[in-house]
């Protein structure tokens, strides 16, 4: 569950990312956010993930109200979060295995129970075959596989994702997008920032549109054509 | 299937998880020491080179140490016995000698007193190496004096001890005094300003240990900011991604204090010939010290102490910057 409640955020400079943005993500919802570069996407999901912090309003995040969680809550807070990036963000010195037990490492999972988990997710993406191999010899579409995997490895409520298909010809972008779309059938809160308009249209998902900082529509699964 | 699920269920689930929870913190301790090290092994120049300065830096207050020492354990085999010399004048022959000693042995500080005839300071002389040729020349016309051996009464100071040596010097009959007691106490002090410089030295080359490892660690997390940048995103706390450049800091000192230790050892082997040899001189009574076992297990333990602080600072400090 996701939830802002007016939410702004204002630079030094006095412009507003975002501005005045409520809206809320049902528990096991999927949605996508978009709009034109600059509208405020990133910022809205930097915002999810402690990585920025607003200057007005309340964010909650499974349950969480972010503005309770210090500096030493916010690893906590991240562990209940799966992230994925549009530059995958893997460890090119580590192989697909690692990179992918990464979260139950430091989430202190047992080290066998930790194989299991890499394993199911590393097969829910299609890498099985891959997890001795290091990130360098895959293809783009493979390593934003890998970063996926690593995203859902430790079963979060929530899953982040920034144009996670940025980098990704139309047939893997569809792949990917329908991961995301097989993660909220088991139960996760998914919200994934995306400019690509045909994309989103194919995944009758919800959709929330963004210009400059706000909120200009918000259409439901069912009327997305 | 069914067993581990009945034990599960017999643990209540806080304990369980914090157990797990211990059991993963440890195991993370045991990656990064084993991780810390293969990045130290896979650029072994930067790594010998850190090893080596921090190395040379703390051998060289354990070899000023092992100096000390020597000195010390050569001052004390001297001096063990404080006897004061008396040399009476070449006119006083042995009856004169001997009245003297009675007279002397009476006083309250003075425990007791021999008397050395001078056939007998030729003996000694010639049982010196070397001197045995020239001393024999002399058998006929031996120009040595009557001696007194002067030994005060144990547990007299120093005070007392010079002014036992004042009043032998006043004596009518006597030339020279020879108080081993006044060297003794220069040296004392002597070696007292040279413990003082160990320690502000082993102070300056300790800290200048922790700013080599400090700086070691900050190029080593500078390059690796990247990849703390995604631990930190998926949820590591700052210990978590310490803890590696922790462990190293710990090999690094570790490393250079074992290299100081062998170092110091290297150097109290080369000195080790001379050493025996000027003890042999001295009829085996010297006792040349030797670096303790102590300080040579101690010097990398406290090395690897040091590598821990400056990589602690560092890491707290770029860690922080990192946000
Ligand atoms: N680091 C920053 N410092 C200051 N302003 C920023 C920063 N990052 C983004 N902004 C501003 O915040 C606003 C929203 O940016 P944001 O990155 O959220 O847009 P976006 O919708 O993700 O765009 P894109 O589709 O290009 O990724 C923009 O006006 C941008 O100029
Ligand atoms: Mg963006």
């Amino acid at each position: 569950m996701l939830r802002f409640d007016p939410v702004s955020t204002r630079d030094e400079g006095g412009h507003e990312a975002l501005s005045q943005l409520s809206f809320e993500v049902a528990a096991g919802e999927m949605a996508f956010v978009t709009g034109h570069s600059g509208a405020g996407k990133s910022t809205l999901l930097k915002l999810i993930a402690l990585i920025e912090r607003p200057s007005h309003g309340q964010i909650v995040v499974d349950g969480q109200a972010l503005a309770k969680v210090g500096r030493g809550g916010i690893p906590k807070l991240r562990r209940r979060l799966g992230m994925v990036f549009q530059d995958h963000r893997l460890l090119m010195d580590r192989t697909v295995f690692a990179n992918v037990e990464l979260p139950l490492l430091i989430g202190g999972v047992a080290p066998a129970e930790r194989g299991r988990r890499v394993r199911a997710a590393l097969e829910k993406v299609g890498l099985l075959s891959y997890e001795r191999q290091l990130p360098d010899s895959l293809s783009t579409g493979e390593q934003q596989r890998v970063g996926i995997a690593r995203a859902i490895v430790a079963r979060p409520a929530v899953l982040i994702a920034d144009e996670p298909t940025g980098n990704l010809d139309p047939q893997l972008a569809v792949e990917i997008m329908g991961l995301f779309a097989e993660f909220q059938e088991l139960g996760t809160t998914v919200l994934v920032a995306s400019h690509d308009l045909p994309l989103i249209k194919r995944m009758h998902k919800r959709v929330v549109v963004l210009d400059h900082g706000r909120l200009v529509a918000d259409i439901a699964a069912e009327e997305v054509l | 299937m069914s067993a581990p699920a009945v034990t599960e269920k017999a643990v209540p689930r806080s304990e369980r998880s914090q157990a797990r929870r211990f059991a993963g913190w440890r195991e993370h301790h045991g990656w990064s020491a084993a991780a810390s090290l293969r990045r130290l092994g896979a650029r072994p120049l930067g790594t010998l080179m850190t090893v080596a300065v921090l190395g040379l830096a703390l051998a060289l207050p354990l070899a000023f140490y092992l100096l000390l020492a020597n000195v010390q354990s050569m001052g004390n085999a001297l001096g063990r016995n404080p006897a004061i010399s008396v040399f009476l004048k070449a006119d006083q022959a042995g009856a004169q000698a001997r009245l003297l000693a009675g007279e002397l042995g009476q006083r309250a500080e003075v425990a007791a007193v021999t008397v050395k005839t001078p056939q007998q300071g030729l003996d000694e002389l010639a049982a010196l190496q070397g001197f045995s040729g020239a001393v024999h020349a002399l058998d006929d016309a031996n120009p040595l004096p009557w001696v007194l051996v002067v030994q005060p009464r144990a547990g007299l100071d120093a005070a007392a001890v010079d002014a036992l040596a004042a009043s032998l010097r006043g004596e009518q009959a006597v030339d020279l005094v020879q108080d081993s007691s006044q060297w003794r106490q220069r040296l004392d002090a002597l070696l007292g300003v040279g413990h003082r410089v160990v320690l502000v030295l082993a102070g300056l080359l300790a800290l200048a240990a922790l700013l080599v490892v400090g700086n070691t660690i900050r190029t080593d997390i500078a390059s690796r900011s990247e990849e703390i940048g995604v631990l930190l995103l998926v949820g590591a706390s700052r210990a978590f991604v310490r803890r590696p450049y922790l462990y190293a800091g710990v090999w690094y000192g570790l490393f250079g204090g074992a290299l100081a230790s062998l170092l110091a050892l290297a150097i109290e082997l080369a000195l080790a010939g001379p050493a025996a040899e000027l003890d042999r001189a001295y009829g085996g009574s010297l006792m040349l010290g030797a670096l303790p076992w102590w300080l040579l297990l101690g010097a990398p333990l406290a090395a690897a102490a040091l590598g821990w602080i400056g990589a602690r600072l560092v890491s707290a400090w770029q860690l922080y910057q990192a946000d």
